[in-house]
């Protein structure tokens, strides 16, 4: 008996270290995200999905803040466009937080359905500024490059947080809501100032918003991810 | 045309980053006049000794700060009061009132600092400067566009290493983020850009931004001092902090003695390629084919031959000669045999139809053979250092060396076994030719004797088209080799006819075979059985029979200790009478007795045995035809 209870001793040890190596291993493994697109039951660490937002973000900002600065130098030059930003944005009346207090006692359930909230909201502007610059006379192709890749990315961004939406309030279904943008005349106008104002105008909020929701999505990683401890 | 000045001040406001505002107008403002009022101080002429916003900065994303400056006061008129009003939309609308600035102090003298209450981000601001009530300097701006961060603090730096040189070395630079960031809850992002110089040079040098908070430094000169600055930003932002206090880097000075330069001669290098070249020249030499260097550097070790015997002959199969040659050495004569006499009254019985092939050989041998003409080519004496197939060693071990062939014309002397040897590689020569079945000696004498060697040979061989088996039979009679050498002494004629053949000297029993076959050899083996001393002719006769099947030669291996083995002159008889048959089996043949009773005790060395023969299954005792162990004998004997 003895010598059975040691075999098994011994055939169990390197079914353990099978075991503890595996782990280890999927462990290393699952700081990638390699969920392919479409697979239903893929699971991602929530920080991976946070890592990936963020980066996402960051990026939808840089490039709405390059194409903003080349329209102005293009197109906004000498023209007062600033003058007349009385326009608020169309997503101005959401509520979101506007200091660091303010985010910081919003609490991360509701700061991720703003972000969602916020990112919808641009589905629809995104895909008509895409549209309507390509008639733009001479647009430059790198505003029009940025605008594409911006319509992309934020899509991407979406369905990130809704993934992470997903991990952080499972089961919770919550009706999708959104500002409706309505700016959509303005952008056909005939008069070209007025258009190009339109367009501005939208550069504009759309920077601000990407910038918001960078900041978000930084304050709520640290907060959740990393304890407050970046 | 205020307007247009206004406007075209505009224009160069959009284009100028000394103001970060945004492009927010008050919409009070913008109703009233359509125009904006945005002054650059860059265009604007000071002249006039307005006061003017300088900047507005927001250091963390929290508060933030506008600095003015006051109008230069060569005008008589003292400043006036200065005011400032901001007003920020907080809602759709702007606000309509303008609100006073709730702090002049904190920020320094003409400032206005807002704190976290009264700052909101990602919300326009306008403010305005006014003096005595009237404005003299309006600006809008957003507050995430305003942040320059606060320069970091701590800064410290470590050795990393040195370089193999001392010359260089890498340090790492680490600080703090500024306090009031907070970059903990990941509220503002910053990154870090550093630059350093020699302390005299005048140019920094700067490195890539960084989003960590320490970077290595590579490459600084140990004898050369450093400063180290770095400053930061908000990631996305264009706009650099200020620069932080400089560090002082001073790296520790290395030993001069550290750095040797010092040119050793590489003896180690020489000896080991020095080495290495006499080799390659060596090798090159060696070999190479020049004859002469070879012969210069490697000597060849001379082995034994005969003067005047060419190896060439060897390899031609020309044996007539050779032996012709040998028997012409004088030399050699008087060593092969003790008794010169014997050999005139030798009577050779050819009767037998073996014999008589070998009658030719026999009578070759009688007379004087001149009839082949032996050319004996002039043999070259050439001490080449050909290895001889029959060097003593050579013939204990393994007489399947390939130097059979090759073996010099030298006849072993009676002492050695080489003339043996030679012998058999002789009769190996015959075998490629067949029709000189042997070699014939010329001479007279030893050609008398040679006969009876060669008698007893193609006895033994009996003259089976291979003669290479009555060799190898020769072979299994390693007393015959042993004894013989190239002549053997007759000790007895049998009344047959046949000859008895006497031990000459007691050699070594090693027995050299010429081209062994390793079939019959297998074959042959089987047979023996190894303690017996003594070997059974009809084993021999076995191996012989076997040999003509294969068309090889047969070799028998002998087993033998290093005793003295006799042929029994019945062998020798019946040997010669299988000669030209192919069969196999002893039992056609005159039976050779599987044991004999012995005859002659002849002496310490030898026995003479009957022949009769009791036919029993050869098989038992076929190792025991000579020689009867005891146990064989009570097999026999119940």
């Amino acid at each position: 008996m003895d010598s059975k209870g040691l075999s098994l001793k011994a055939g169990s040890l390197p079914l353990l270290l099978l075991l503890v190596s595996n782990l280890l291993l999927c462990k290393s493994v699952a700081s990638l995200p390699v969920c392919p697109s479409g697979a239903a039951n893929c699971q991602v660490s929530l920080r991976d999905l946070f890592d990936r937002a963020v980066i996402l973000s960051h990026y939808i900002h840089n490039l709405s803040s390059e194409m903003f600065n080349e329209f102005d130098k293009r197109y906004a030059q000498g023209k007062g466009f600033f003058t007349k930003t009385i326009n608020s944005c169309h997503t101005s009346s959401l509520p979101t937080p506007d200091d660091k207090e303010q985010a910081q006692q919003t609490k991360h359930e509701d700061l991720l359905n703003l972000v969602l909230t916020v990112l919808r909201s641009w589905n629809d502007p995104l895909y008509h500024l895409v549209a309507e610059m390509r008639g733009l006379q001479e647009a430059p192709d790198t505003i029009l490059s940025r605008a594409i890749e911006i319509e992309e990315q934020n899509k991407q961004l979406l369905e990130g947080m809704e993934k992470i939406v997903g991990q952080v309030q499972p089961g919770v279904k919550e009706n999708e809501v959104y500002s409706v943008w309505s700016g959509l005349p303005s952008l056909q106008m005939a008069d070209e100032d007025t258009r190009l104002f339109a367009f501005y105008n939208l550069l504009h909020c759309l920077r601000r918003d990407s910038n918001k929701i960078d900041n978000y999505l930084k304050l709520l990683k640290c907060r959740l991810i990393y304890n407050n401890n970046c | 045309m205020d307007l247009w000045k206004l406007l075209l001040t505009l224009a160069v406001a959009g284009s100028s980053d000394a103001l970060s505002g945004s492009d927010d107008t008050p919409a009070i403002l913008g109703r009233a006049s359509q125009s904006l009022q945005r002054v650059n101080p860059d265009l604007e002429t000071n002249s006039s000794g307005k006061p003017k916003f300088t900047k507005c900065r927001s250091p963390e994303l929290e508060t933030f700060s506008c600095h003015w400056t006051d109008g230069v006061h060569h005008s008589l008129k003292s400043p006036g009061f200065v005011q400032l009003f901001y007003n920020r939309r907080s809602t759709q609308e702007w606000t309509q009132e303008w609100k006073e600035c709730p702090d002049y102090v904190s920020a320094g003298e003409n400032s206005c600092y807002f704190n976290s209450s009264y700052t909101s981000i990602w919300i326009p601001y306008c403010i305005k400067l006014t003096s005595n009530g009237g404005t003299v300097d309006q600006k809008c701006f957003s507050v995430e566009e305003i942040v320059q961060p606060d320069p970091p603090i701590g800064l410290n730096w470590t050795l990393l290493n040195i370089s193999l040189t001392g010359i260089h070395a890498d340090i790492q630079v680490r600080w703090e983020p500024p306090p009031n960031a907070d970059v903990q809850k990941g509220w503002i992002v910053l990154e870090y850009e550093l630059q350093y110089k020699e302390i005299n040079e005048t140019q920094w040098r700067m490195m890539d931004p960084v989003l960590s908070t320490s970077v290595p430094v590579y490459s600084l000169r140990l004898d050369k001092e450093y400063e180290v600055r770095v400053r930061s930003r908000q990631r996305n932002s264009e706009k650099y902090g200020e620069f932080s206090e400089v560090l002082y880097v001073t790296l520790p000075q290395m030993s001069p003695l550290a750095c040797e330069e010092d040119f050793q001669f590489p003896w180690v290098l020489i000896i080991v390629f020095g080495i290495f070249g006499l080799t390659v020249i060596l090798f090159l030499f060696i070999f190479s084919k020049q004859q002469r260097i070879k012969m210069l550097i490697l000597p060849p070790v001379p082995v034994p031959k005969i003067k005047g015997i060419d190896p060439d002959l060897f390899k031609e199969g020309k044996l007539e000669e050779v032996n012709t040659i040998l028997a012409i050495h004088d030399n050699y004569k008087p060593e092969f045999y003790n008794d010169d006499s014997w050999v005139e009254f030798i009577e050779l019985d050819i009767d037998d139809l073996d014999e008589k092939t070998e009658g030719s050989d026999t009578d070759r041998l009688l007379s004087s053979d001149h009839q082949k003409s032996l050319n004996i080519l002039g043999a070259k004496d050439d001490d080449s250092g050909r290895t001889s197939c029959y060097e003593p060693d050579i013939l204990e071990t393994d007489f399947n060396a390939s130097d059979v062939g090759d073996g010099t014309s030298e006849v072993a002397q009676p002492q050695r076994l080489k003339g043996e040897a030679d012998l058999l590689c002789l009769d190996m020569k015959n075998q490629n030719n067949p029709s000189s079945n042997d070699a014939t000696p010329a001479t007279q004498e030893p050609g008398i004797i040679l006969a009876e060697e060669n008698k007893s040979r193609p006895l033994l061989i009996g003259g089976i088209e291979s003669t290479h088996q009555a060799a190898h039979t020769q072979l299994s009679n390693p007393s015959s080799l042993a004894n013989i050498d190239f002549y053997a002494q007759v000790s007895d004629i049998t009344p047959a006819g046949s000859v008895v053949l006497s031990p000459g000297q007691k050699n070594k029993a090693g027995i050299s075979q010429c081209d062994i076959h390793p079939e019959v050899v297998s074959f042959c083996q089987a047979n023996f059985i190894t303690d017996n001393a003594y070997f059974c002719e009809a084993d021999a006769k076995k191996c012989i029979a076997a040999a003509p099947h294969v068309e090889i030669e047969s070799r028998v291996e002998p087993r033998l200790n290093q005793e003295d083995i006799y042929i029994t002159t019945e062998s020798l008889t019946t040997t010669a009478g299988r000669s030209g048959t192919a069969e196999e089996g002893p039992s056609s043949e005159l039976p050779v007795p599987d044991y004999t009773s012995i005859h002659i005790v002849q002496s310490p060395q030898g026995l003479v045995l009957n022949a009769t023969a009791l036919p029993l299954s050869d098989k038992e005792f076929l190792s025991s035809c000579g020689y009867v162990s005891t146990d064989q004998l009570n097999k026999i004997m119940p």
